[in-house]
C-alpha cells in the first residue's frame, strides 16, 4: 500500500544516501517521486522499494541565473535514469552530458529543509 | 455547430506598466465590452485570470475587486490560476458554461505584473516562477523556469540533433513579427548572431531565447452561438480542450513530447471537425525557443523531431506553410502570466477578422491557441473559426 510512500519517508531515504521509489502492482510503472496512486494507471497498489542510486544523465541543464534564495550560480540541474524510473537531482562542479554515468553522492537542503539528490560523475 | 462565439476582444500593450491590477484589467475588459457592443448589465459572469498576485503584489481574491472596478459586482466570478496556462483555464470553462447553457454572455479575461519596473526583482520573480515547479522535488535542486524548459528541449537536441542556431531562428522570427505588432513588449527585430551572443540563462537557452517579465491584461467576449451573429463580428469557437500530464518532470514518460498537448490537440481538433493541416496559422506557448519547437510538433503543425529545421528554413515564418506566433508570441509580444491565454484569442480573432494590420496572415479561416501552465503539465488547446 502506499501509506509508507510519503516525502517524510523519501526525504529521510535521501539524507540517509539512499532513493526511494515504488512500483505499481497494476500497471508495473515505477517512479521516483512518492504519490497516493500510481500516475500512469491510477492504481493504488504500490511497493515501495529502494531504486538504484547510480544512473545515467537522461537530460541536463546548467543554471545560470538562480532564483531567491540560491547563492550559487552554474550548477546542474539533470534527470537521472535508474533504468526503471527517472529522478531529479543536482551536480556541482561535474559538467556532465546526456549519457553520461552518475552516482548518488549525498543531498542538499533548501531554505525551508527540503532535501534535493545530489550526483557526481563516475 | 460552434460551441460559443468570441464577439469583442481588448488587450493592453504588454510591457511595463505602473499601473493597479484592477485598473490595467480594466483597460481590456472595457475594450473588449465596447468592441462587442455589450453593456456591463448584459454580462452574467465573469472568468478572471491571475496567476501570481498573491505572491508578486500581496493582492488575492482578485475576483470582485476586478468586477467592481468595471461595473460588474454583483454576477458570479471565478479566478482561476493554472500557472501560464491561466486565462485560457478561464477561456475554457467560460465557452464550456455558456455551451451548456448556463450562461449566455461571458467576458473571460486575464491580468498579470511581472516586470522589475513594476514589481520584484528578477532573483525574486525567477523564485516566484519557480513555484509552479514540483516544491519537494524540484525547487530543492534550484530549478528554475528556463531550467525546466532546458530539460525537455536538450533531450529533444539529443534525439534529434535540434541546433542552438534553429532555436534561435524561433526568436529571430518572433522578434520580426513582434516588430509589426503596436502591443508588442519588444518591437525590434534581431538577428541569429545577436541571440547566439546573449548571456546564457539556463543552456541551451540564452537571453534573447527567453521571453520578457511583462505587464498587460487582455480580455474577450464570449456568447452563445445563437446570439453570435446579432454582433458586428463574430468569430467561431470551434474547439477547446484541456489535458494534464504527469508531474514531477522525471515521472513523466517521455517529457520533451508535452503529452498534455497532444492530448488536448486531438481532442479541439475532434471538436473543430478539422486536423492540424487545416490550421492557416497558430499561436502557441513559446516561453522559450524550445518550448516553440515542441508545440509546433506536439499540434501536429510539423512532423516530430522537424520543429527547429521548420523554424530556420522559415516554413514557421508569417509567409510559410505553417504560420506560427504571427503576434511575435510570448517572446517579442510579451508574457503577462495570466493575461497570456486569452490574449492568443485576442490575436486569433483579430486575423480571422481581417484586422491584424501588417502582420495578417492572408485569408485566414481558421486557426489554433496552445497555452501551456508549468512544465507543460496543464496545456489547453482552442480552435477557432472565422464565421461564413
Ligand atoms: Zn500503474
Amino acid at each position: 500500500m502506499s501509506e509508507g510512500f510519503t516525502h517524510d519517508a523519501w526525504a529521510e531515504a535521501v539524507r540517509d544516501g539512499r532513493l526511494l521509489g515504488a512500483t505499481c502492482r497494476d500497471c508495473g510503472a515505477t517512479v521516483g517521486a512518492p504519490a497516493a496512486a500510481c500516475p500512469h494507471c491510477g492504481a493504488r497498489a504500490l511497493a515501495v522499494r529502494d531504486l538504484p542510486t547510480r544512473g545515467t544523465v537522461y537530460t541536463e541543464t546548467t543554471i545560470e541565473v538562480p532564483p531567491a534564495g540560491v547563492e550559487e550560480r552554474g550548477y546542474q540541474v539533470a534527470v537521472v535514469d535508474l533504468g526503471d524510473t527517472r529522478v531529479l537531482g543536482r551536480l556541482d562542479d561535474e559538467a556532465v552530458t546526456i549519457g553520461d554515468d552518475v552516482v548518488l553522492a549525498g543531498f542538499l537542503d533548501d531554505d525551508q529543509g527540503n532535501p534535493a539528490p545530489r550526483f557526481e560523475a563516475v | 455547430m460552434a460551441r460559443a462565439a468570441v464577439v469583442g476582444a481588448g488587450m493592453t500593450t504588454f510591457g511595463v506598466h505602473d499601473t493597479p491590477l484592477q485598473e490595467l484589467f480594466a483597460a481590456a475588459a472595457l475594450e473588449a465590452l465596447e468592441d462587442a457592443g455589450v453593456e456591463t448589465t448584459d454580462v452574467e459572469a465573469l472568468y478572471f485570470g491571475n496567476a501570481m498576485g498573491g505572491q508578486a503584489e500581496n493582492e488575492t481574491h482578485l475576483g470582485p475587486t476586478a468586477a467592481s472596478h468595471v461595473g460588474l459586482a454583483g454576477i458570479p466570478v471565478q479566478r482561476y490560476e493554472d500557472a501560464c496556462a491561466t486565462s485560457a483555464n478561464a477561456f475554457k470553462n467560460a465557452v464550456q458554461a455558456v455551451d451548456a447553457g448556463i450562461h449566455d454572455v461571458v467576458l473571460v479575461g486575464g491580468v498579470e505584473r511581472c516586470t522589475p519596473e513594476t514589481g520584484k526583482d528578477t532573483a525574486a520573480m525567477t523564485r516566484i516562477f519557480a513555484s509552479a515547479s514540483h516544491r519537494q522535488y524540484e525547487q530543492p535542486a534550484g530549478l528554475t523556469f528556463p531550467g525546466v524548459f532546458a530539460l525537455l528541449t536538450k533531450r529533444h537536441m539529443h534525439e534529434y540533433g535540434t541546433t542552438e542556431e534553429q532555436l534561435a531562428h524561433v526568436a529571430v522570427k518572433n522578434h520580426g513579427n513582434g516588430a509589426l505588432n503596436p502591443r508588442a513588449h519588444f518591437g525590434r527585430e534581431t538577428s541569429v548572431e545577436e541571440v547566439l551572443d546573449s548571456p546564457v540563462v539556463a543552456d541551451p537557452f540564452r537571453l534573447m531565447d527567453c521571453c520578457p517579465f511583462s505587464d498587460g491584461a487582455s480580455a474577450v467576449v464570449v456568447v452563445a452561438d445563437d446570439l453570435a451573429d446579432s454582433h458586428d463580428a463574430p468569430v467561431d469557437v470551434a474547439g477547446v480542450a484541456q489535458a494534464t500530464g504527469v508531474v514531477p518532470i522525471a515521472d513523466k514518460a517521455t517529457p520533451h513530447v508535452t503529452q498534455a498537448a497532444r492530448d488536448a490537440a486531438a481532442e479541439a481538433y475532434e471538436q473543430a471537425g478539422a486536423r492540424a493541416d487545416a490550421m492557416d496559422f497558430a499561436e502557441v506557448h513559446d516561453c522559450f525557443t524550445g518550448a516553440e519547437v515542441l508545440a509546433s510538433e506536439a499540434l501536429g503543425l510539423v512532423e516530430d523531431g522537424r520543429g527547429g529545421v521548420a523554424a530556420a528554413d522559415g516554413r514557421t515564418a508569417r509567409d510559410g506553410d505553417v504560420p506560427i506566433n504571427p503576434s511575435g508570441g510570448l517572446k517579442a509580444k510579451g508574457h503577462p502570466i495570466g493575461a497570456t491565454g486569452t490574449a492568443q484569442i485576442v490575436e486569433l480573432a483579430e486575423h480571422l477578422r481581417g484586422e491584424a494590420g501588417e502582420r495578417q496572415i492572408a485569408d485566414a479561416e481558421r486557426a489554433v491557441a496552445h497555452n501551456l501552465g508549468g512544465d507543460a503539465a496543464t496545456t489547453v488547446v482552442s480552435v477557432m473559426e472565422a464565421r461564413p
